[in-house]
């Protein structure tokens, strides 16, 4: 493809990822927050694929193909199970409301431009210029993580944070290799289960997800 | 490859094959293999270290023992007496440990015959072989660390028949490493400023480093060194170590390990750093004289008998740190000979109390595993049961108290001798400094008799005060034979010390940096060189004893009478005296410790129990006298008070809320981050 | 080594063994008269010895082999110590061999010794006086070895022969501060290691108030006289080395033979003397509590340490 179309197709992929992930902090009903995972994990593998073609690089592709099958099909059944099994459909109200958290999430923004600055003056390309688009998640990722209460919630902002990493890990370098993009993404499997795990037993446990009731068992 | 070479080959694969044996032989041949294996080790040790001594060194490099740096090792004549001093200690712990770990009838239990603790055995005698062999920083720390870890697991051994091993080891351990990572700070820092880390490296840049980072090196580096001596303060995990592991491994650690210490003072001090200011040296002679005064304080009113030559070590210690200090305080104000004199001195001392200290740890074991205990109150008429081990023991407390004709009272005269000849032609610190030090000696020495006396009066002679002293038995022949070998030593030492001195001539020489010094000579008196002094010690050993034989003859000649009878003795009319009569340990220290109330600061606790019927009649009184070692209690009390304050505060920070412990996160992500935006 | 200095070396332990027991009776006669009383006579103690000898041999219950070596070791020490100091004359063959330090140690071995007996007879009294013994022992060796460096400093070396034939070269020396201030540290140090009051009592019967006595209380008969004559050497032994260090008139440097017996006739007489000082001293003296002994070895010790100051300032 053409240096144009690229280009294009790089930013399109890059801004869905980085909507997806502003949605997910704005959006309460937790049946929408693991529909908007599953399309940031479809943009994360578009984005990976525009760099496979414009490399031609085949590895790349078939990391794009299970990048797809993963993130976007395999980890949001899994959510959408352990939804099913905890019962409940909203978030209670978050530790910062919905205002607050837009314009922390303003505030982040800038921050990843900043810090990302060395990076991109390092090797100008369309590639690089994108890395702050992935620290911006990895931010929003790990902001999530903290002011959610129900377990679901956090867990989506783990899997946030992980997209982020693996966005940043594709812009900035050819990819990883694909033994490193194996292991990790085997990590956030077993991440992914024991949290379902831990999410049915605080239900059995509390009767809800809501991690602060843990505090129970401070002594 | 050379003599030394060679030696220090067999001896490390000996010590290698002897540790799988102990893994792997069965239980009844474990510890003879274990024991054999240890002892050639030792031996190839000796001749590795006498090989060293007489001039022929070795050097070996292996880049790829050790990732990123490489194992450097070289042996001069200094590393070369250590490793000599370890050998022979070696050999004659691990003949004694072959009969001590022997099933007895007075105790049951695991006697330390598992796997683990016997293949420790070697290991450990190897890492101390490895210490003075070492030639660059990371071989030298790794090796120490080796050296602690097996210690420590030698101390261990009988960690399920006491709950005191435990606190004791988890002492040693926590001393051990804070006093490795202080060595690790300092000789990394000076391999910093130096650009390399091989000795040769460190010795070439030494010179050209500026004071305060010489003097900061070796003032880090002497806190790790002087607390693996024992030197006071730093010297508390020695008389809770000691008592409480297997009494050869006692007798390893006191009589080879300590010793480490002195070598590494010696190495990075005088050889490494090139000598330095004499404010060092200052330092080194203070802690020293605190160390000897406030050791044999404390052996003088202690009862248990390990407990009291634990501290015993700290004080012969600090008489070497004496030497030390004050050989290299010539050194530096330009006393050649002078500093040669004071160093041997402390290298004789050194060895003397290798010699001695291992006869005594090893009689103690056999007192202890005899009669079941080290209370001092409770022992007592062990000349008649174990008439052997009396006699050994007593070699070794003539040694130790510095009487002639043993071999300390040499080593101190020498000492005595380089401190007396300083004083003409000095400087006001030496005229201050050097009285005081004589004086701390007289007084060491002083104590010293009178806690040996004790020791051996209270502990052997006269009747039994307990029930586990009456039926003690001797000792079986391996741990007689691993006593008397050391006990042969010692006697060979205190009459023909002219022996030894051409090898320690050469150690302190490569110490200071020169080729040999020889400072004391002669083959049966010894001559200091360029001062006025000479003794005898064969000399007066044979003139005591034709005097007692002439004293002898002389009364035997003028009795009339021939036939002895038995009396009773002296009870002022009231009847038999029973053995509770007797004076115990804790008598006889009493008016010492009376003089030096201030110092020890004893604890007496009286708890009356009076009758439920009245308040004035009493039922029970309980007494109880302790003195604990005050150091302890005002130097390391308060630290692990305000350390467990700390953590307890710190608890606050985890209440238990996610949320908190996910911010604290988030926060110092971001933080750094905000951080390294405003400062790039 | 020379024949008069062999000669000289055997002479001083036949005078030190005939003439300590004389020393002692002289003292104890002194002491009589100056209290109103007859005395004995000066031959008493060796009339004492021969009564001894002739008495049966007692081994005490329960005692063994260290208890009947000891005397024989304390009088090994003090003959030797005898043989090498140069009381009458300092070129002695064994002078070599030992120096002060070497003389200071020899004498506490003798000391520990007889310690080691009293505790070998399990009896209350005689642990009670070797504990006191070492006590007084341990807090008197820093004293002893200061003196001794402060006698040293001048010389440059610690051996006997040598400072005694600088003071007889040189008598002024003696009257010199170092020499003076170590002089009174060593007299105390003297009394209190020979066991005379103000530290010890030797005459006294009260078990409780014994030191040197206690620990010898249980022997009798041959090895009492042994231990009796032994520490009668003792004490002449230390007050010679009293009066070679600080009064070295009469003691021969040189090869002559002919002037020998007058240094044994100067040694005896000087000794004497210094005995009878000693005694008429005692009868104005009370015995200190044996806590109070600390302070009194204090001070000595802290004489002897000014003795060092003054030989590095001074000298």
């Amino acid at each position: 493809m053409n240096e144009t179309t690229y280009v294009q197709l790089l930013d399109l992929a890059c801004g869905v990822f980085l909507l997806a992930a502003v949605l997910v902090l704005w959006r309460r009903r937790l049946a929408a927050i693991v529909r908007l995972f599953a399309i940031q994990g479809a943009a994360l593998a578009g984005l990976v694929a525009v760099l496979a073609v414009h490399q031609h690089d085949a590895e790349l592709g078939a990391v794009a193909v299970g990048i797809l099958l993963l993130r976007a099909i395999a980890l949001p059944i899994l959510l959408r199970r352990a939804l099913q099994a905890a019962g409940e459909t909203r978030e209670t109200q978050p530790l910062v409301n919905v205002a607050a958290s837009l314009l922390a999430a303003a505030v982040l923004a800038l921050l990843a431009y900043a810090v990302t600055q060395p990076v991109v003056r390092l090797s100008p390309s369309p590639a690089s210029h994108a890395v702050p688009v992935a620290v911006t998640v990895l931010l929003l990722g790990f902001f999530v993580l903290v002011t959610r209460h129900r377990a679901l919630s956090q867990l989506a902002g783990f899997l946030l944070m992980d997209n982020g990493i693996t966005a940043a890990a594709f812009l900035t370098t050819a990819g990883v290799p694909l033994v490193v993009e194996l292991g990790v993404s085997f990590d956030v499997l077993l991440a992914v289960l024991v949290l379902q795990v831990l999410t049915t037993r605080m239900r059995a446990a509390f009767g809800s997800t809501d991690l602060d009731e843990l505090r129970e068992l401070h002594d | 490859m050379s003599v030394a070479g060679s030696a220090f080959t067999v001896a490390l694969g000996l010590s290698a094959a002897a540790a799988v044996a102990g893994l792997a032989a069965p239980r009844r041949t474990r510890p003879l293999l274990v024991g054999l294996g240890t002892t050639a080790a030792g031996v190839a040790g000796v001749v590795a270290g006498v090989a060293a001594l007489g001039g022929g060194s070795f050097s070996a490099w292996l880049p790829d023992l050790l990732p990123l740096a490489g194992v450097r090792l070289a042996l001069d004549p200094l590393g070369g007496l250590f490793v000599a001093v370890t050998g022979a200690v070696a050999v004659c712990a691990a003949v004694y440990g072959v009969g001590y770990v022997a099933p007895n009838a007075v105790e049951d239990g695991s006697h330390g015959d598992g796997r683990a603790v016997q293949a420790m055995l070697p290991l450990f005698v190897a890492a101390m072989l490895l210490v003075p062999a070492a030639a660059s920083v990371s071989t030298l720390l790794v090796v120490w660390e080796l050296m602690a870890l097996t210690s420590l697991l030698l101390v261990l051994a009988e960690h399920r028949r006491r709950a005191a091993v435990g606190e004791a080891a988890r002492w040693y351990a926590v001393m051990t490493h804070l006093g490795l990572l202080v060595i690790l700070a300092g000789l990394v820092g000076f391999a910093a400023a130096a650009h390399g880390e091989s000795f040769a490296q460190l010795r070439a840049a030494a010179g050209g480093m500026s004071p305060a980072v010489r003097g900061a090196v070796f003032a880090t580096t002497l806190l790790g060194f002087a607390s693996k001596a024992g030197v006071v303060p730093l010297h508390v995990w020695l008389p809770r170590a000691h008592p409480e592991a297997p009494s050869y491994v006692s007798a390893l650690m006191s009589a080879a390990m300590v010793n480490l210490g002195v070598y590494g003072v010696l190495r990075v001090g005088l050889d490494l750093l090139g000598g330095g200011s004499r404010w060092w040296w200052l330092l080194v002679l203070a802690a020293g004289a605190g160390s000897a005064l406030y050791g044999i304080l404390q052996a003088v009113v202690a009862v248990d008998l390990k407990r009291l030559l634990a501290y015993s070590t700290t004080e012969n210690m600090g008489l070497v740190f004496i030497g030390v200090g004050a050989g290299g305080y010539f050194a530096a104000t330009g006393s050649r000979v002078l500093a040669g004199l004071a160093l041997t001195a402390g290298l004789l001392h050194l060895v003397n109390h290798a010699g001695f200290k291992t006869v005594l740890f090893c009689s103690a074991g056999s007192v202890l595993r005899a009669t079941g205990s080290r209370d001092l109150d409770a022992l007592g008429g062990l000349r008649s049961r174990m008439p052997v081990t009396t006699a050994l023991f007593a070699i070794g407390a003539l040694a130790a108290s510095a009487l002639p004709p043993g071999n300390g009272f040499v080593s101190e005269w020498l000492l005595l001798q380089s401190l007396v000849h300083a004083l003409p032609t000095s400087a006001t610190a030496t005229a201050v400094v050097m009285p005081l030090a004589v004086a701390v000696v007289a007084l060491t020495a002083g104590l010293a008799v009178a806690t040996f006396v004790k020791a051996f009066g209270v502990g052997f002679l006269a009747r039994p005060r307990g029930p586990g002293a009456e039926q003690a038995r001797e000792s079986p022949p391996s741990m007689l034979a691993g006593t008397g070998l050391a006990a042969i030593a010692c006697v060979a030492l205190a009459v023909a010390p002219a022996a030894v001195l051409p090898g320690l001539s050469r150690a302190a020489g490569a110490a200071l940096g020169a080729g040999a010094v020889d400072s004391v000579h002669g083959p049966v008196t010894l001559r200091l060189t360029g001062f006025a002094g000479s003794m005898s010690p064969l000399l007066i050993a044979v003139a005591l004893l034709a005097a007692a034989v002439g004293a002898l003859a002389g009364v035997r000649s003028l009795v009339v009478r021939r036939a002895r009878r038995v009396a009773r003795l002296w009870d002022c009319g009231a009847g038999p005296m029973t053995a509770r009569m007797q004076y115990t340990a804790t008598s006889f220290a009493e008016p010492l410790q009376r003089v030096f109330d201030d110092v020890l600061a004893p604890e007496t606790d009286v708890d009356v129990t009076p009758t439920a019927e009245s308040a004035y009649l009493v039922e029970r009184v309980k007494f109880q006298a302790r003195v604990p070692d005050r150091i302890e209690y005002r130097l390391y009390r308060p630290v692990l008070a305000a350390t467990r304050m700390v953590g307890e505060a710190a608890r606050g920070l985890a209440n238990g809320s996610v949320h908190r412990y996910l911010g604290y996160g988030f926060f110092a992500f971001t933080g750094l981050l905000i951080v390294l935006a405003v400062i790039r | 080594m020379t024949a008069s200095g062999a000669l000289g070396a055997a002479a001083q332990v036949a005078v030190v063994g005939g003439g300590s027991p004389l020393l002692v009776g002289l003292m104890r006669q002194v002491r009589a008269r100056m209290e109103g009383r007859a005395g004995a006579g000066v031959l008493q103690p060796w009339r004492d010895l021969r009564k001894l000898l002739r008495k049966e041999p007692i081994t005490p219950a329960g005692t063994a082999w260290v208890f009947r070596a000891a005397p024989l070791v304390l009088a090994a020490t003090v003959l030797v110590v005898a043989a090498v100091a140069p009381f009458a004359t300092t070129s002695s063959p064994l002078d070599r061999i030992a120096d002060l330090f070497a003389v200071a140690a020899l004498l506490a071995l003798g000391t520990v010794a007889l310690a080691l007996a009293g505790l070998d007879t399990g009896t209350a009294f005689g642990g009670m006086g070797a504990s006191r013994e070492m006590t007084v022992m341990a807090l008197v060796e820093p004293t002893i070895l200061l003196s001794v460096f402060a006698l040293s400093v001048r010389v440059g070396s610690t051996n006997l022969a040598a400072i005694v034939g600088e003071a007889v070269r040189d008598p002024r020396a003696v009257i010199s501060p170092v020499s003076l201030l170590a002089a009174v540290a060593l007299a105390v140090a003297t009394v209190a290691e020979a066991g005379r009051l103000p530290v010890d009592n030797p005459s006294t019967h009260l078990e409780l108030t014994m030191i040197h006595e206690a620990m010898v209380l249980e022997y009798a008969g041959p090895d009492l006289a042994l231990v009796e004559w032994a520490s009668a050497m003792r004490l002449s032994v230390l007050l010679g080395l009293l009066t070679s260090l600080f009064a070295p008139w009469g003691i021969t440097t040189g090869a002559g033979l002919a002037v020998l017996p007058l240094a044994l006739v100067v040694f005896a007489a000087k000794v004497a003397a210094l005995g009878v000082v000693l005694a008429a001293g005692e009868v104005f003296l009370a015995k200190l509590r044996l806590f109070r002994v600390p302070e009194l070895l204090a001070g000595s010790f802290l004489l002897a340490l000014l003795a060092v100051a003054a030989s590095f300032f001074l000298g």
